[in-house]
C-alpha cells in the first residue's frame, strides 16, 4: 500500500485533545438547554444551564479553548444545528431578542478563562484560589449579561434600562447559584488534573 | 507487513500495565490477544499504531518504527475501539467512513471508491446516507470496521468487538472478520472471551498482569481459565 | 419539526451555501437599515418570495419560534407603558413593534437557509470563509458537534433521571446544579478522551480533502440580489 504519507500534516496529540473537549463542551451545552428546574423565588423564570457550561469551560479549558468551544456552539447554531435554547437555530435567533446572550457566551468563556488562568498556561482548576475563581466567574457573568442586555436593547429598539430590567435582573439570583455550584465543581474530583 | 513489538513497557503512574512484552504479528495472521480486565491488552495494542508511546521498548510496522512515520503506521494498522459510539466523527455512515481517507488527502474519486469498497466489505453497501444513531449495535460495529478499512490497512485491531452485541450481531461481525481474513487482511481481536473467535484464530496470545502468559496456536483450556479468559 | 434540513430540489436547495449565507447577511443588514413601515413591507414581500422559492411554510415555521413571543411582545409594551395617565402611549410603542416584526422576518430567512442547506455544505463554507487552522477546527468541529448532540442528550437525560431516582428533587437547587455539572463533566471528559483517540487513529489532519463547492449560473441572480440589498441598506 502506498500513500503519500509525508504530505499529511497530523493534528498533534495535544491539539486533538483540546478539539475533542471543545466539541464535547459545545454539545453538552446544547444538551442541557432544556432543564426542568424552577427557582423558588422566581417560578416564572426558566432556568437553563448553558451559562454553567460557559463557566466550566473557562475554568477547565482556559481562555483559548473555552473560546473555541463557544465559537463552535455559536457557529453550529448558525448553520442549523438545534443547539440554542428550546432546540432553536439560525441567524434569525442570533439576531433575535436573546441573541446578545449567544454572542456573549464565547466572550464570557474567554473572560472566565483569562481571569482564572491568566494568559500563559493553565492552572489545575482545584489549585485556582477561591477568590480568584469567584472573580473570574463574576466577570464572566457580567460579560454575558452585558452582551445580553445590549443585544436585547438593540434588537428591540428599547432603552438599556428597560432591557436590563427585562433580561438581567430576573436571572441574577440563579446566576449566583450557578457561580456557587461552579466553585464546588472546580473543587470536586470530577476535574482531574490533566 | 509485520508488526514487531520488542520490550514494550508502559506504566500509568505507579502501576505497571505492560511489562517488557515482545510479540510479532505476521502478515495476514489472525491473532487473538486475550486476557482478563486490566491485564494490559488494550494498553499493548494502542502501541501498535503509535496511539501510546511505550516508556521502554519499540514498535515497528513493516520494519519502520511507528514514531518515524505515524501516518503510515496508522493507515497500516487500523483500530476499532471498544464502544464505537465515541469513535464516530460524523452523523451519517458515509461521511464517517470517508473521514480517514479525507485526512490522507486522497482525491474525491479515490475517497468515494474506498468508502464504497469498505461499506461493501461489511455488507453495508448503499447505506451511506443513514444516520449512525439509528443503527443497531451490530451495524454500528460494522460501520466502525468500515471506517478503519477505508484507510486500506494491512492489519485491523478490534478491541472487545463483541461486547454488548446479541447473538445475531456477533455472528454478522464474525462473518465479516472471516471475510477479511480470507482477503489477506491481518486481524487482531482483543477479548476476554474466546467463545466467538477461537475457531478463526491462527494463534492465541494471553496477557496476565502485563506479561505474556500463553502464546500458542491451540492453548489448553485450563491454562486459559486460570488467567481469567473464558475458554472456547 | 421545521428547523432541520429537508431534502429537496428547489432553486434555493441548489444554490451554493456561500451565496445563501451572503443573501442572509444582506437581508439582515437591510432590515436593520430600514426598520420603517415601508422598508419592512418591501422586505416582507422579498422574504415571502424566498420562503416560496425554498418551499418553507411561513406559519408553521413561525410557530416553532413561539418561545420568543414574550420577548417580542414585551418590547413594545414596556416602551409604550407610562406610570400615570394616559397609561399607554402608542407612538412610543411603534419603534419597538417594528423591531419585533423585523425579528420575525429574519427568523423566516434563516429557517429557509436551514431547511435547504446540509450541515456538510455549511461546514465547507465555514472552512472556505475562515482559512487556515482556525477554519479546520471550526469547520470540522461543527461536524463533530452534529455527531455528538444525540449522544450528549442521552447522557444528560440519564443524569437527570438518576438524580430524580436518588430523591434529587428534594435537594436544594444549588446542589442539583452542582450534581448535573459534576456528572456531566465526568461524561464529557470520558467521551472526549475516547473521541480524541479515535481522531488520532484516523489521522485527523490539518489538510484533509474537502468536498468541492461548485457555484453555477444559478448563483448569479442570488448574488445580484444580495448586492442590491446591501446597496439599498447603504442609501
Amino acid at each position: 500500500m502506498t500513500t503519500a504519507t509525508d504530505s499529511v500534516e497530523l493534528v498533534g496529540e495535544e491539539a486533538t485533545g483540546n478539539v475533542a473537549r471543545a466539541v464535547l463542551f459545545a454539545a453538552a451545552t446544547s444538551a442541557t438547554a432544556p432543564v426542568d428546574m424552577v427557582h423558588p423565588l422566581a417560578p416564572n423564570v426558566p432556568i437553563t444551564l448553558q451559562t454553567l457550561w460557559v463557566y466550566l469551560a473557562g475554568v477547565v479549558l482556559g481562555p483559548l479553548w473555552a473560546g473555541v468551544a463557544f465559537t463552535l456552539y455559536l457557529l453550529a447554531g448558525l448553520v442549523g444545528l438545534p443547539v440554542f435554547a428550546g432546540g432553536n437555530a439560525g441567524l434569525g435567533v442570533v439576531l433575535g431578542p436573546t441573541g446578545g446572550f449567544l454572542i456573549g457566551f464565547p466572550l464570557a468563556a474567554m473572560t472566565v478563562g483569562a481571569v482564572a488562568h491568566g494568559l500563559d498556561g493553565l492552572t489545575a482548576p482545584d489549585a485556582i484560589p477561591v477568590p480568584r475563581l469567584v472573580l473570574a466567574l463574576v466577570a464572566g457573568t457580567a460579560v454575558v449579561y452585558a452582551a445580553g442586555a445590549v443585544g436585547y436593547a438593540l434588537v428591540q429598539a428599547i432603552g438599556l434600562v428597560a432591557a436590563v430590567s427585562a433580561v438581567v435582573v430576573p436571572f441574577l439570583p440563579v446566576a449566583g447559584l450557578k457561580i456557587a455550584a461552579t466553585v464546588a465543581i472546580a473543587r470536586s474530583d470530577a476535574i482531574v488534573a490533566r | 507487513m509485520t508488526i514487531t513489538v520488542e520490550g514494550y513497557t508502559y506504566r500509568y503512574g505507579e502501576t505497571l500495565a505492560v511489562d517488557d512484552v515482545s510479540v510479532t504479528v505476521e502478515d495476514g495472521e489472525f491473532l487473538v490477544l486475550a486476557g482478563a480486565n486490566g491485564s494490559g491488552k488494550t494498553t499493548l495494542v494502542r502501541g501498535f499504531n503509535g496511539l501510546l508511546t511505550p516508556d521502554r521498548g519499540t514498535v515497528s510496522v513493516n520494519g519502520r518504527p511507528v514514531e518515524d512515520d505515524p501516518v503510515a503506521a496508522r493507515s497500516s494498522v487500523g483500530m476499532v475501539f471498544q464502544d464505537p459510539r465515541d469513535g464516530f466523527v460524523a452523523a451519517t455512515v458515509g461521511a464517517d467512513v470517508a473521514f480517514g481517507p479525507e485526512n490522507l488527502g486522497l482525491s474525491r474519486a479515490a475517497i468515494d471508491r474506498r468508502v464504497a469498497d469498505a461499506l461493501d466489505a461489511v455488507r453495508m453497501a448503499g447505506r451511506g446516507e443513514e444516520r449512525i444513531d439509528e443503527l443497531s449495535g451490530g451495524e454500528r460495529e460494522r460501520v466502525a470496521i468500515a471506517g478503519a478499512l477505508a484507510m486500506d490497512p494491512d492489519h485491523l485491531v478490534l478491541d472487545e468487538p463483541f461486547t454488548g452485541l446479541d447473538w445475531a450481531a456477533r455472528r454478522s461481525v464474525l462473518a465479516r472478520l472471516r471475510g477479511l481474513r480470507e482477503e489477506g487482511v491481518g486481524v487482531v481481536v482483543v477479548t476476554h472471551d474466546l467463545r466467538d473467535v477461537a475457531a478463526l484464530a491462527d494463534r492465541i496470545v494471553v496477557l496476565a498482569d502485563g506479561v505474556v502468559a500463553v502464546d500458542d496456536p491451540d492453548p489448553d483450556p485450563a491454562a486459559l481459565a486460570e488467567r481469567g479468559v473464558r475458554p472456547p | 419539526m421545521n428547523l432541520r434540513y429537508v431534502a429537496g430540489d428547489t432553486y434555493v436547495h441548489r444554490l451554493d451555501p456561500r451565496s445563501k449565507l451572503f443573501v442572509q447577511a444582506a437581508v439582515a443588514v437591510a432590515a436593520f437599515a430600514h426598520t420603517t413601515p415601508a422598508g419592512l413591507a418591501a422586505l416582507t414581500a422579498f422574504v415571502g418570495g424566498v420562503c416560496r422559492l425554498a418551499a418553507t411554510p411561513v406559519t408553521a415555521s413561525l410557530r416553532s419560534y413561539r418561545a420568543f413571543l414574550p420577548f417580542l411582545v414585551a418590547g413594545p409594551l414596556v416602551e409604550g407603558a407610562t406610570v400615570g395617565a394616559p397609561w399607554f402611549v402608542v407612538a412610543d410603542a411603534v419603534t419597538p413593534a417594528l423591531a419585533s416584526y423585523r425579528v420575525l422576518l429574519l427568523l423566516l430567512v434563516s429557517t429557509a437557509y436551514i431547511r435547504t442547506t446540509r450541515v456538510r455544505e455549511s461546514r465547507v463554507a465555514i472552512q472556505w470563509l475562515l482559512p487556515g487552522r482556525i477554519g479546520v477546527v471550526l469547520g470540522a468541529g461543527v461536524g463533530f458537534v452534529l455527531r455528538f448532540l444525540p449522544v450528549l442528550r442521552d447522557d444528560l437525560a440519564t443524569v437527570r433521571a438518576a438524580m430524580h431516582a436518588r430523591l434529587g428533587a428534594e435537594r436544594t437547587l444549588r446542589e442539583r446544579i452542582r450534581l448535573i455539572g459534576v456528572t456531566g463533566l465526568r461524561r464529557v471528559f470520558r467521551r472526549a478522551d475516547r473521541f480524541a483517540l479515535a481522531l488520532q487513529a484516523r489521522c485527523f489532519a490539518w489538510n484533509p480533502t474537502l468536498p468541492v463547492l461548485s457555484p453555477t449560473w444559478r448563483d448569479g441572480p442570488a448574488l445580484l440580489v444580495a448586492v442590491a440589498l446591501l446597496a439599498w441598506a447603504a442609501v
